[in-house]
């Protein structure tokens, strides 16, 4: 009886989760559903024998749903299967892929973050009749089959920070990390350690994490996935989604919402363009495999998913671990023989030990650069010929080369005996005082004591001023505006010729910035002349077939003149030459995709060759653009690789922030600066009002991305006046930043 | 063209501008404010607009449009040197003349350091001191020792040195050292007062000269390229507060005070200097240079007034072109709007000695303090060598408005020798009666007594 029963509470499930994916109406499941509960109110009416029939013919039916609903399955049908409650978690995983773990940190509700969920756990693989078990740290989010604390897996900052703690002790104990991504994207709040600059920080952190990582992405939603995804190997489940954003936010930015629900219709046209699924993802070449799952996605209890997942688990971290070993050519056949293989053997042919020596680790480290410089490479445009190319080839091995004799070998045997000088001279002159102290003071007495004023060894010179400064085009108006702390400083109107033009935009009595165009960064900071652009043949393009795209892509390099929201370029500030990257508000709202974060790279990686400091100067930034989906997302950990190594390298790094700067570049490449200034009257944060009023359903105060709130918050290290850009720079140049960089 | 001209300025100098408007056959237009209500020049003037501050410029030039006035003249104080007010008049889309120097002038001259870096280059004196802004104080204790050591091989007994924000004026940032380990920490308090409150860092160091005479040189330029002097004024008598009380004309007098340098022959050379500095900027304009004169007969430029000044009739009433007496705001204004000069630097001759004294309701026993309230008397003995300039009303009471200084009126005196000027200052001193309350009711006071002490101070050194 309770057998019968259970199998009408199966079935009642089943149906209740198509319904729940394929709509209301979709067929007839809702008079199926509707059946099935009847059934449950009068199961004890019935007699056993009817029911049994009855219910056969119903499972005949769902059944029948079933392949029809797999069939036509679309993007966003994914989605919802993602998001349902009935969908595996990670605590799940915890249970049924590994053989024991310990949460740490966490105990259900009692956590600092609930949401992400750390264990220390041990899987086991059989070879022959031996079993070996293997020592791993799990970090992933935990969705919680809808419980409320768990906030649908979205991280909060000390979350991630949480996760970030876990990862550096695997380090610590040379364990790899398996990381389980289900997560909507994270919990857009600023509190310390901040939204944005925590998943910088993690992604700092993991760019050069001296253990193997792999990922398992069941729901990538944007910054929150990359949070914990910067991996070695990056594992999809087949019926899993990566985005960069949800389907209904990039409605409601494709619709202009400013509140509200977009259409379902215009949603689901969002799904289908934004590529989002596992099949795509793994075209695109943002995740390396697909975990099959059955069609219509795994559940808590498909055992047969789990003990797939946990061979490709294993399968993922061998293979990291096998490439960086010199001793691998059999083993790694054997791995990449399973591949495109649907069934799961029983048992592995080898055994892996996970542990890696020092050498090998550097390896890894190699290993992980190169894959993030390759991932989505595809996607640039506007390369130039073959010819060009190989000359560009030809020309950077040459400063390669030149920089590294120039700076490299002759500097540092020159440092080398200079230092060696100086000891030798201090040192003599210490030995030899005893001796001349007492003739110079009887010297003093006879001479009479004159004391010369020292000679000033000064290392700022103050800066000369430019002779003529450039005027916006804003300023060629003759009428006055009201700055918008009138009310609350007192200020008087400006004149807008005096506000654009001496003023440099910034209310003299308040120091409200107003927003000045790009050009005028360019024409003001940098010595005249000396501003040299390259790689500006390098230029978005649409390689979703985003429906729409290509226009706005082509209405935008005409308007602006550029070929992408990246400007990179050479140029001298009070003489020191500088490789600067510039974000611009003009083209697409200084979003970054594929055409940008690869100019960035460039750029990095020619500051580090040439040994020149490294500046990011953000007019505006929107965040990623949504229209190169995932492989917008990916320049995330890509661009967070080149600047930790440019950093490392021994460069400064520097990121100054106008305007507006929310999203992706902050939670990476920006967020990941040593210093990092804002401008007055700058906002700057990880998500927009909105969206932050949307999720945590508080209202957001006006002032709360506001650069006052952002240096109390300890994310930026300073605000800078725009009027003092350029000595503040210059400044910052000769006295900030690592020991590598040429003119030190 | 008939002209029209905007008075952009209150009190006693809009009065003589409106003498000097209908003198040329000018209109004019006034402007006030609330507080001002009262005041003589709003009741004289017959087309005027009231407003809500005198400091801006987006309602004066609002102001001039609706009343269709072709010119402003800003008086002294508020815009007067304002060069981003000038610039503004005459770079606006529909630009007015403005009556006062060219505004490059005025930003080059108004900036000190510019000005010594400029006189520098023309071999002109300037109080020793740094010509560049400092920003390191390892760089400004260097400095200081070295001027140091000059006050003292100067044989100056107890050296000073001024440490002034390089963007500062008016008396604001200035701070007095006497030895060297005071250098640094006064250093760091101004810098961080001058980055506060002008929004630059930029320091300056001078020696601090404490016996002195400060002289004034009056010039007149016109944008034809002619310039002409008025010989000089001496306005050493000032409060505490660096604001002027009493000016003379001529700067020196060797018949009533003997000097131990060649008094005339300095007073030639910091005119020639002037003019030199002058020309060097093509002037066009009334302007004063001002200098400082040490007991040993060496003189210093300090700076450039670029607009009409308060005194200017203390030169006007002993300077004759051609016997006949002269008005400089009348020149001013005439030059602005194009006319020549019509005469040289010889038709130019002086008769005489004047004095001028400022009337102000200050508490001189309690810091100087500027006071405000009602005035309800105020008389005084008229008479033929005196000239009195106020916007105070004398038929009815007076509300001394708070929010600008508390000025009351200026008297001018004429005599043909020092002595003369004197004993006439004396007696308009003792006629002068000012009685009125504060606005706590008690007696209100006037700096009258500290005027009539100071008069023995005339052409002295003092410290």
């Amino acid at each position: 009886m309770s057998e019968l029963y259970q199998e009408l509470i199966d079935l009642w499930e089943r149906a209740v989760y198509l319904r729940d994916i394929k709509g209301e109406d979709f067929e007839d499941i809702l008079e199926v559903v509707q059946h099935l509960e009847d059934l449950r109110h009068r199961f004890y009416e019935e007699s056993p024998a009817g029911m049994r029939e009855r219910l056969r013919s119903l499972h005949s039916k769902i059944h029948e749903l079933e392949d029809l609903a797999a069939r036509t399955l679309t993007p966003y049908e994914i989605v919802k299967i993602v998001r349902h409650p009935q969908r595996f978690t990670l605590l799940d995983i915890l249970e049924n892929v590994y053989d024991s773990y310990t949460e740490l940190g966490g105990e259900g509700e009692i956590n600092i973050d609930p949401a992400v969920v750390v264990a220390r756990a041990m899987i086991s693989r059989r070879v022959g009749d031996r079993v070996y078990l293997h020592q791993v740290m799990v970090i992933g989010h935990e969705k919680g089959h809808g419980e409320e604390f768990r906030q649908g897996g979205s991280a909060k900052p000390w979350g991630n920070e949480k996760a970030l703690r876990y990862m550096r002790l695997a380090e610590t104990e040379g364990i790899p990390i398996h990381f389980y991504i289900f997560t909507p994207g994270a919990y857009p709040i600023e509190d310390y350690p901040g939204a944005a600059q925590q998943i910088a920080r993690n992604l700092y952190t993991m760019a050069k994490l001296k253990v193997p990582m792999v990922s398992f992405i069941s729901e990538g939603g944007s910054g929150g996935a990359e949070a914990i995804g910067l991996t070695d190997f990056r594992l999809m489940a087949s019926r899993g989604y990566y985005s960069v954003i949800s389907p209904e936010g990039a409605a409601a930015i494709e619709a202009k919402l400013r509140e509200g629900r977009p259409p379902r219709e215009l949603v689901e046209r969002c799904a289908r363009n934004l590529r989002l699924t596992a099949e795509d993802n793994l075209r695109l070449g943002t995740v390396d495999r697909i975990v099959p799952e059955p069609p219509l996605g795994a559940r808590r209890r498909d055992y047969a998913f789990f003990r797939r997942l946990r061979y490709e688990m294993i399968r993922a971290t061998d293979e990291v671990v096998l490439h960086t070993r010199s001793l691998r050519t059999f083993r790694k056949y054997l791995l990449s023989r399973k591949d495109g293989q649907e069934e799961l053997p029983e048992e592995f042919a080898i055994y892996v030990n996970w542990e890696l020596s020092e050498d090998e680790k550097e390896v890894l480290l190699e290993n992980r650069s190169r894959k993030y410089r390759e991932m989505g490479r595809w996607a640039v445009c506007g390369e130039a010929s073959r010819l060009k190319t190989f000359l560009e080839k030809g020309h950077d091995l040459g400063t390669k080369v030149f920089h590294g004799l120039r700076y490299g070998v002759f500097r540092h045997s020159q440092r080398a005996f200079r230092r060696m000088f100086e000891e030798l001279r201090e040192e003599s002159s210490a030995f030899l005082k005893p001796v001349t102290d007492p003739v110079k003071s009887v010297y003093n007495l006879i001479a009479g004591k004159k004391r010369r004023p020292p000679r000033v060894v000064s290392l700022v010179e103050r800066l000369e001023e430019p002779e003529e400064l450039y005027v916006s085009p804003l300023a060629l108006e003759d009428r006055t505006v009201t700055c918008p702390n009138a009310e609350t400083h007192g200020c008087p109107d400006l004149w807008v010729p005096d506000l654009y033009g001496e003023f440099c935009g910034v209310c003299p009595n308040c120091g409200y910035h107003f927003p000045l165009e790009y050009q005028w960064y360019i024409n003001n900071l940098f010595d005249r002349g000396s501003v040299r652009e390259f790689n500006e043949g390098i230029s978005s393009g649409n390689p979703l077939n985003f429906e729409g795209y290509a226009e706005k892509l082509a209405e935008a390099r005409q308007r602006t003149g550029c070929n992408s929201a990246m400007l990179t370029f050479e140029a001298c500030i009070g003489g020191l030459s500088v490789i600067v990257a510039m974000l611009i508000a003009d083209f697409r709202q200084g979003t970054v995709g594929v055409a940008e974060g690869e100019k960035f790279i460039r750029a990095c990686d020619r500051a580090r060759i040439t040994r020149r400091p490294l500046l990011a100067l953000v007019h505006t930034t929107g965040g990623i653009r949504i229209h190169e989906g995932t492989l917008g997302v990916i320049q995330m950990p890509r661009c967070t690789m080149a600047v930790r190594e440019y950093v490392d390298s021994g460069g400064l790094y520097l990121v100054v922030y106008d305007n507006n700067s929310y999203a992706g570049p902050v939670a990476s490449f920006l967020g990941a600066a040593p210093y990092q200034f804002a401008l007055r009257s700058t906002r700057l944060g990880f998500a927009g009002p909105r969206v932050i009023h949307e999720t945590t359903g508080k209202p957001v105060p006006p002032d709360y991305h506001s650069a006052e709130n952002a240096l109390r918050r300890g994310h930026i290290q300073g605000i800078w006046d725009r009027r003092e850009l350029r000595l503040k720079l210059y400044e910052a140049l000769l006295t900030m930043g690592g020991p590598n960089l040429y003119y030190r | 063209m008939k002209h029209r001209v905007l008075i952009a300025n209150r009190g006693e100098i809009a009065l003589r501008i409106m003498d000097a408007c209908e003198d040329l056959g000018l209109e004019y237009v006034a402007v006030y404010t609330r507080a001002d209500e009262e005041s003589l020049h709003v009741q004289r003037a017959r087309q005027k607009y009231r407003m809500s501050d005198y400091r801006d410029p987006n309602e004066i030039l609002a102001v001039a449009d609706e009343a269709g006035c072709t010119a402003i003249h800003p008086g002294y104080g508020f815009l007067a040197e304002d060069f981003r007010f000038a610039r503004r008049v005459v770079k606006r889309s529909s630009p007015l003349i403005f009556i006062g120097p060219r505004w490059e002038v005025i930003r080059d001259l108004g900036s000190k350091l510019h000005v010594k870096r400029l006189a520098r280059e023309l071999e002109i004196p300037v109080v020793p001191g740094t010509s560049e802004p400092l920003y390191n104080e390892i760089e400004a204790e260097a400095r200081a020792e070295a001027l140091f050591a000059w006050l003292s091989e100067n044989g100056e007994e107890d050296p000073r040195l001024l440490i002034k924000a390089a963007a500062g004026g008016g008396g604001m940032g200035i701070e007095e050292v006497r030895e060297l380990d005071e250098v640094r920490p006064v250093f760091r308090r101004v810098r961080a007062y001058a980055k506060r409150l002008f929004g630059d860092e930029g320091v300056v160091i001078e020696a601090r000269l404490r016996r002195f005479q400060h002289l004034e040189v009056q010039l007149l330029g016109t944008p034809k390229g002619e310039l002409v002097h008025f010989g000089t004024r001496n306005c050493t008598i000032q409060s505490p507060g660096r604001q002027k009380r009493i000016e003379l004309a001529p700067g020196f007098d060797p018949r009533f005070k003997n000097y131990t340098f060649d008094a005339q022959a300095l007073e030639e050379e910091i005119i020639s200097h002037s003019l030199k500095l002058a020309e060097a900027v093509e002037y066009d304009s009334v302007g004063t240079w001002e200098w400082l004169v040490t007991p040993e007969g060496k003189a210093y430029l300090l700076e450039v007034n670029t607009r009409i000044q308060v005194e200017n009739e203390v030169t006007a009433r002993i300077a004759r072109i051609r016997g006949k007496e002269v008005n400089l705001l009348r020149e001013q204004i005439r030059v602005a709007l194009g006319e020549g000069l019509g005469y040289v630097q010889k038709d130019i001759t002086f008769e005489g000695t004047a004095l001028e004294l400022r009337l102000v309701a200050e508490d001189t026993e309690r810091g100087f303090r500027p006071l405000s309230g009602v005035i309800e008397r105020f008389t005084f003995s008229e008479a033929p060598w005196l000239t009195v300039r106020t916007h105070v009303p004398r038929d009815r009471s007076y509300h001394i408005p708070t929010e600008y200084d508390p000025n009351l009126a200026l008297a001018i005196i004429w005599g043909r020798d020092t002595q003369e000027v004197l004993a006439r200052a004396r007696e308009f001193l003792g006629s002068v009666v000012i009685q009125g309350r504060t606005a706590r009711g008690d007696p209100l006071v006037t700096n009258v007594p500290y005027l009539q002490e100071k008069l023995a101070e005339v052409y002295e050194f003092r410290s």
